[in-house]
Parts: C-alpha cells; structure tokens; sequence
C-alpha cells in the first residue's frame, strides 16, 4: 500500500507540470489581452509599461521557466487585473470558502442521497421507489441556478428565513449548500440504486439468504458494501467538481469563493490567476483519486492486491 | 467473514450537524440584521440613522487613485479621498474647489493653490510635494498605470511615461525631471501643459490625479490599499475590506469639511448577479441597489417609488468599418434605418436618450455642437434611408455586424439586424467575449468586420473626450475613418480658450461625423443614464454624469 502511494504521488509531479503547460498554451492560444477591459484603448507606451511590469514582454519560454520555478517555491505570483493582489492571496482568501460550500455540499448528497438510493432499491417498483426517483430526476434535470433563484426568491426575499446573500453567519449558508447539493445528491440516489438493484441480483445474495442470514444482515454486508464502488468512484471528480463548479452558486448567493474568480480570470485573461487556480485544482482533483483508489482497497480487496 | 461497519453514514450524519451547529455559533449575525424587516420596498428601519447599505457589482479592482480604472474603484477612491477639484452641478459642471481652494491659469501654465487644513488620515498635512511626487508615481513606467496617458497633456508626460527602464541608464531619470510639474512652494502646484486645454481642470477631477501618501505607498507597496494601511484624507475611511464580500467605511472626522457628512457608516456588499441584488433590495438586505437587475424585470422596477435615474454622459453606437462599407450613402442608409425610439423604449428601458449625433446631450455646449446635426431622428427614416441605398452603385449586401457578449447588446443587434434588412442587408451576428471582440475591432479592424458595437462614458465633461475618438491614428478609432480636416479642427480646439469659439470648432467637427454632409463613420444609437433601486429613507442619493457618486450629501432614515 505504501508503495502504491508513493509511486501515486511522484507522478502527480509531472501531470501538474503538463497542466502548467497545457494551461499557459491554451490561455495564450485564445487571443486577447488582460490590460485591455474597458472601452478604452490603452496607448502603446502604457501597454508596454504594463507587458514588462509583468513579464509578458519575455519570450513564453523564458516566462514559463521563470513560472514554474515560482510555482515550486509556492509564489503563484500577482494578479494581473486585482492589481493590488497576488494569486497566493485571492488562494488563500477565497479557497476555503469554496472548499467550506463544496465540502458541506458533498456531506449533504452523501448523507441524503445514499440512503435515498437504498431506499428506492429495496422498495423498488413501489410508491417509495417512485416518489424518490422523481425527486432524484427533477433534482438532476433542473439547473442549480433556477434552483438558488428559486430558493432565494421564496425562503429569502418572500419568507425571509434566510439572507438573500453573503457567507458569513450559519443561516447564509442553508440555501447555497442546498442548491448546491442538489446535482451531486440525486447522482448518488440514482448510482446507488442501480448498482443495489444488480447486486440484489447475484448469486452470492440468494445463497446468503438461503443459508438463512437475516435480510438485514444481507443488505449491510453483502449488497451495500458491494454497492457503494460506484459511488465512491464518482465521489472524487465530484469533490473536484463541486469545489470548482460551485461558480454559478458563488456567483448568485455572492460567496467569495474561489469559483468566481477562475470564471472571471479566464474571460478577463488573468493569466496567473487562471494557472494558479488550475494547479491548486489539478492537485486538489489528484489527491482526491488517490484517496478514492486507497478507498477501493477497503471496498474491494481485489483491486488493492492488482495494484500493489 | 468481517464483521460489518456500517456505521458511517450515521457519523458522517453527527459530523455534519456538529459542523452546522459549530458554524452556527461562530456566525457573527451580522448579515441577518435585515431579515426580520418586512417592507416590501427597500430599506431598513434601523435606529442608527447613519448607516447605508450598498449592493454594488464587483469587488473594486484597485483602490489605489493611480490604478483604479473602472467605476466600483472610483466610487470608493473618490469617497475617501479628497479629489484636486469637484465638478458643480450638471449641465455645466464646472470645477469647484477641493484640494484645490483655486487656481490660476496663464497661457499653458496652470497653477493650483492648495487648502492648507487636509489632514491624512495618519496626521501628515496633505501637501503640493504629496500631488507632485503622486502624479510622477502615476506617470511612471514602473507602475503600470491604465491612466497614465490622462497626464500626458502635461509637458514632458508622455515622453516620461514611454521611456524603457533599466538599471544602466539614466534616461527614465532625466525624462522624468523634464515632466511639467513642480512644487514652488509648501502648498501650490504649477502645470506647465503642452498646449492650453482650457477642460485641464475639470479633467483634474477624474480620481487618477487625487494624491496618495508616500509613507503609506512606500511602506506597504502593493498592499497599501488594505483597510489600516490605506491613508486617505477624503470624507470617509476604509476600516474594514472581506475581499469580493464587502468593504465598509466609516466616516473621517478629520475630514476637512466633516461638519456636511452626514452619514456615519457605508457598508458596500458585493453582489455581483442582478437577479439577487434585486431580491437583496426587495428583502431589506440593502438599502441602493447599484449592481442593476436583469433587464427583463426593468419595466416592472421603473414603476416602483424606489427607481431612480440620471443622465450620462456617455454614448451608445455602432461604428462601420469604412473601408469594407466603402459608400457614405450606404452608411448613411444603414444609419437613418435604425429606429433608436423602439430600442430605448422595448429594449433597454431605463430611460436612455434616443442618440442623433455622437455628442451626449449633457455635454457642456451640447445644444452648440449638435445644432447641424439633424439629419439623424429618434425614429427610423425608412423612405429616406431606401433613397440613399439607391444612390449606392456597389451595395455591401453581407455585412457582418461584431458585438462583446455582456447582456443587452444581442437584443439590439437583432432589432437592428431586421431594420437593415428592410434595406436588402444580409446582416450576420457575431457575438465574442471581450478580449476576442477586441481582436477583431484593431484598431485597425478586421477586413471581415462591417459593422460593430462600442459606447463611452466620459472621462471629464469636455466634448474634446468624445471628438477625439476618431482621430486618425487614435486607439479608440475602430472606424479606418482617417481626415485630416477633422483633426484640424480639433487641434485648433486644443488651443482656443473662447468657449463659443471651441464649441464652433466642435461643432464643425461633429458635423463631418453625423450631418447630412457628414461621412457617418458612425451611427449613434442612444446616450446612456445610470438607473438604481434607492430605498425611501434614503435622502440625496445622485449620480454625476461621469457616474461619480458623491456620499457626501447622502442621508439616511
């Protein structure tokens, strides 16, 4: 198992510098600069002035280098359009916020969505089943957006239980977290409640409860723990997607989370931003398949045994 | 066989109601305040009186005058600093005295005297070495400044501002000695300008000029503009700054005219999507909506107590790229087609001016400058304009129309779309995000572009800022347009001090763009207005035609 993980973290080495790199070509590939936002042009003298201050006058190899040497020594260098900031502040101010939303979002699909999906499987083709499944298919079908613009229409602006806006006390956070969670949640009931169905099918089941073990006993060993492998395996993409693609949320309920700013640095070509978010990211995404992969072994010895 | 552990779901269940009620502890409650508040119309009842709560659109940028470019920044620079002048009220918008208690000007020169009782708001008087070490730092090439080209008016400016710097030479040094701004004494500031510019002072109330504090600057560097670093000397004070959350000030007691403030605290909540700044407003949460709200909601929101609009100075209009669109008859054709009415009436909604010439209405002279140019009406001139495409011998009859994909523009480039149509145009959209969409516009344009969407807001209240967009060479000049008879009238109208006299000139000018022996480059569509949702208890509550919103005379409760 060590070993595995070690070998699993050296590579992470040279995936992340291939996401530097395929992130610098792909933000210079699109056309467009990041001192030219308004309505206004900027004489040549100015541009200059700003390319130097920057560095963007220097070759892309030369800036790559000088990029990733900086990354090494964790300095993600400034922002190019918050001119008063560095990445390193905007990661350090706004990721926890994203990883706050994102990781109470996630706690709430798992807890709500898992047992959702047992739920249906085990009462399935009946009222439970398919008062669930609905729920589970609207949740998915309807877009986040609709769903926080709801939420903050009715239990924000009409009942007033919760503000419409903001991260700050706890009662800022219920509407986000919900909206949030919704996707992830019903994902799970759905994947969960298939793979219970199929399971609920083998062999090693009917000889279970041939030799006379309680149901109960059955569906806990048996069928969940040989179940849950999908799920777990969405589970780590999903983190990652939760804590990045939390952008429409942070950007309706105004959290400043770090979401928002990877959408605006892209559209505004904040380069550093965007590679500084991205290898923050792309290691967060890394570390969370590794844990998925450790978490396989304990679900399903075969898999530990094939890979050590 | 293991023994089953299925007990997780059930920890993960405690873990997550500790972590709910653990937060819930820890909330400061402050964001709550509004909740229990059940006015339907905005605002909140609170005793204190003094505290204002404003949504605005985005986390500023910069806070630092020599920086801040865009409107959120501004607002908050211009609300905690003393600018060198203010401008008086519209329509004339006249400089008045700030930092500057007057001024002299002789030929080129300008000098400004000083108020002697500004204080930063770390002690130090505010002093003319404070404005002239400011204005180099901002025309620097070390610094990087957007608005460094503001100053190049100023002799030696612009020299200074594109020299190379490096460690071996001395160049950037002997040029920025050369700059035409000195201290002759404790409290004055003389300008030596590089020709007469008569708008110079009012152009001196765009932030870019206010001073900074030196000490402040050269301790913190780039993290000066944070709350207990920023030392400022204008009304109000940055106490508190949760970046892209929000930012409050509290009133400066040693502001030198404290005594009109009436506001004690302004809490700016950043929110940056419509929809919600709205439902924020509607639930109390704030008390001015600055943000805006989808235009979809603005027919409904215009008949409420809590609208508020002013004019702009500022232009909405497309630009033909004359060398594909070759026929000033087909301009002129595509021009007059355009019905501005419907587009202010069903499209933007917000009470925008219908455009018949590229001067704002609210410009000083306007009335002057735009007295030719009435060829252009509010309402489509079908008939005239179909006259005008019969005179055209090579029509351009695919015309690719380009606009930047911010909300609105798409609903007027269909509108126009179907009205050039009725002249047998075959218009194609392309809609592209803002860097891409300034790719394509150049200058020079892309030979593909036909047509294109762009607007301005002023910069200082002098028509100048808005006839020098299409001088040849000039970096707004999107057009390929290029005469050398309308740059000379605006190069007269950089020395000519007569104010009816540069009107004249200005009016000349505007003439060659929009009249009917004008070479509409352009087609101007409409001038813009600011629109917000302002609660009831809020007094005073104005915005300047160069969108500069002033706390000073706003009230509360």
């Amino acid at each position: 198992m060590l070993k595995f993980v070690v070998r699993r973290v050296l590579w992470t080495i040279p995936i992340i510098l291939l996401v530097i790199f395929m992130t610098f070509w792909m933000m210079r590939a699109i056309k467009g600069s990041p001192f030219r936002r308004t309505e206004r042009a900027v004489p040549a003298a100015v541009m200059a002035n700003l390319d130097r201050k920057f560095g963007l006058d220097k070759p892309w190899y030369v800036q790559y280098g000088k990029y990733v040497k900086d990354v090494a020594t964790f300095d993600l260098g400034p922002s190019l359009v918050l001119r008063n900031q560095n990445v390193n502040d905007i990661v350090k101010q706004h990721f926890p916020v994203s990883a706050e939303l994102g990781g109470f979002a996630m706690l709430l699909a798992i807890v709500v969505g898992v047992p959702l999906g047992i739920l249906s499987a085990l009462r399935a083709n009946r009222v439970t089943d398919y008062i669930a499944m609905l729920f589970a298919n609207l949740g998915f079908a309807i877009p986040s957006f609709l769903v926080a613009t709801l939420l903050i229409y009715e239990f924000a602006a009409q009942l007033r239980w919760f503000p419409t806006n903001g991260w700050d006390t706890a009662s800022s956070k219920v509407l986000p977290v919900i909206a949030l969670s919704l996707g992830p949640l019903t994902y799970f009931a759905r994947i969960v409640r298939g793979q219970m169905l199929e399971t609920l099918q083998q062999d090693y089941v009917r000889t279970a409860k041939a030799k006379g073990l309680r149901w109960k006993r059955v569906v806990v060993v048996h069928v969940l723990r040989n179940s849950l492998i999908p799920a777990v395996t969405a589970a780590g993409p999903l983190l990652g997607f939760l804590v990045t693609g939390s952008f429409i949320i942070e950007n309706i309920f105004s959290i400043p989370g770090i979401g928002r700013y990877y959408v605006t640095s892209v559209s505004g070509r904040d380069y550093s931003t965007v590679m500084g978010i991205t290898v923050l990211l792309s290691i967060l995404i890394i570390v969370a398949n590794m844990i998925v992969d450790i978490l396989y072994g304990f679900l399903d010895p075969r898999t530990r045994d094939a890979r050590t | 066989m293991r023994k089953p552990r299925f007990a997780w779901p059930l920890g993960l269940v405690a873990v997550l109601f500790i972590a709910l009620v653990a937060a819930g502890c820890g909330g400061g409650g402050s964001s709550g305040s509004g909740n229990n508040n059940a006015t339907t119309t905005g605002g909140n009842a609170n005793a204190s009186g003094g505290t204002i709560r404003i949504a605005i659109g985005s986390e500023p940028p910069s806070l630092d005058p020599g920086l801040a470019t865009d409107t959120t920044s501004a607002f908050v620079v211009l609300n905690t600093n003393v600018p060198i002048v203010y401008l008086g009220p519209a329509p004339d918008l006249k400089p008045e005295p700030a930092l500057a208690q007057s001024w002299d000007t002789s030929g080129n020169t300008v000098t400004l005297h000083l108020r002697k009782d500004v204080k930063w708001t770390n002690g130090q008087p505010v002093t003319a070495d404070d404005v002239v070490y400011s204005w180099l730092r901002t025309i620097s090439p070390q610094l990087g400044a957007d608005y460094a080209y503001q100053f190049y008016g100023i002799k030696g400016a612009q020299e200074y501002n594109s020299c190379k710097p490096s460690a071996a030479n001395k160049q950037c040094d002997a040029l920025k000695s050369k700059v035409g701004i000195t201290a002759p004494d404790k409290y004055t500031v003389k300008v030596d300008l590089t020709s007469p510019q008569p708008w110079f002072l009012q152009q001196l109330s765009h932030t870019s000029f206010i001073p900074v504090n030196k000490s402040a600057v050269e301790k913190w560097g780039n993290k000066w503009t944070e709350p207990g670093h920023y030392v400022t000397d204008g009304p109000f004070k940055l106490t508190q700054w949760q970046h892209d959350a929000s930012l409050t000030l509290v009133k400066n007691p040693d502001y030198y005219d404290a005594s009109t403030v009436k506001l004690q605290t302004v809490k700016l909540n950043i929110i940056t999507d419509g929809s919600t700044a709205e439902q924020a407003f509607n639930a109390g949460n704030v008390d001015v909506n600055e943000t805006g709200w989808p235009p979809s909601d603005t027919a409904r929101i215009k008949n409420t107590p809590a609208y508020q609009q002013f004019p702009s100075l500022g232009i909405y209009y497309y630009g033909f790229n004359v060398k594909t669109i070759t026929d000033v008859n087909q301009r002129k054709a595509m021009a007059l087609a355009i019905d501005r009415k419907t587009i202010v009436d069903h499209i933007t909604q917000t009470g925008q001016v219908p455009a018949t010439a590229f001067t704002p209405k609210g410009i000083p002279g306007a009335a002057t400058i735009n007295s030719e140019s009435t060829f252009l009406k509010p309402t489509a001139d079908m008939t005239l304009a179909k006259q005008y495409m019969s005179k055209v011998s090579n029509p351009v009859k695919n015309v690719t129309l380009i606009f930047n994909n911010a909300p609105g523009h798409k609903e007027i480039a269909t509108a126009i779309q179907a009205q050039w149509k009725q002249l047998g145009l075959n218009v194609t959209l392309k809609q592209q995000d803002w860097p891409q969409f300034l790719k394509f516009l150049g200058p020079p344009p892309d030979p593909s572009v036909g047509a294109f969407r762009m607007g301005w807001i002023a910069d200082f209240p002098d028509d100048i800022n808005f006839l020098s967009i299409f001088q040849c060479g000039s970096g707004n000049n999107y057009t390929n347009w290029c005469n050398k008879q309308y740059d000379d009238l605006l190069k007269k109208a950089t020395a000519e001090q007569d104010q009816a006299k540069r009107y004249d000139l200005y009016k000349q000018a505007e003439a060659m763009l929009t009249s009917k022996s004008g070479d509409m480059p352009i087609a101007p569509i409409y001038w813009y207005t600011f629109a917000y949702q302002v609660a009831q208890n809020v007094h005073g509550w104005n915005t300047n035609p160069m969108d500069e919103i002033d706390l000073r005379k706003v009230s509360i409760g």
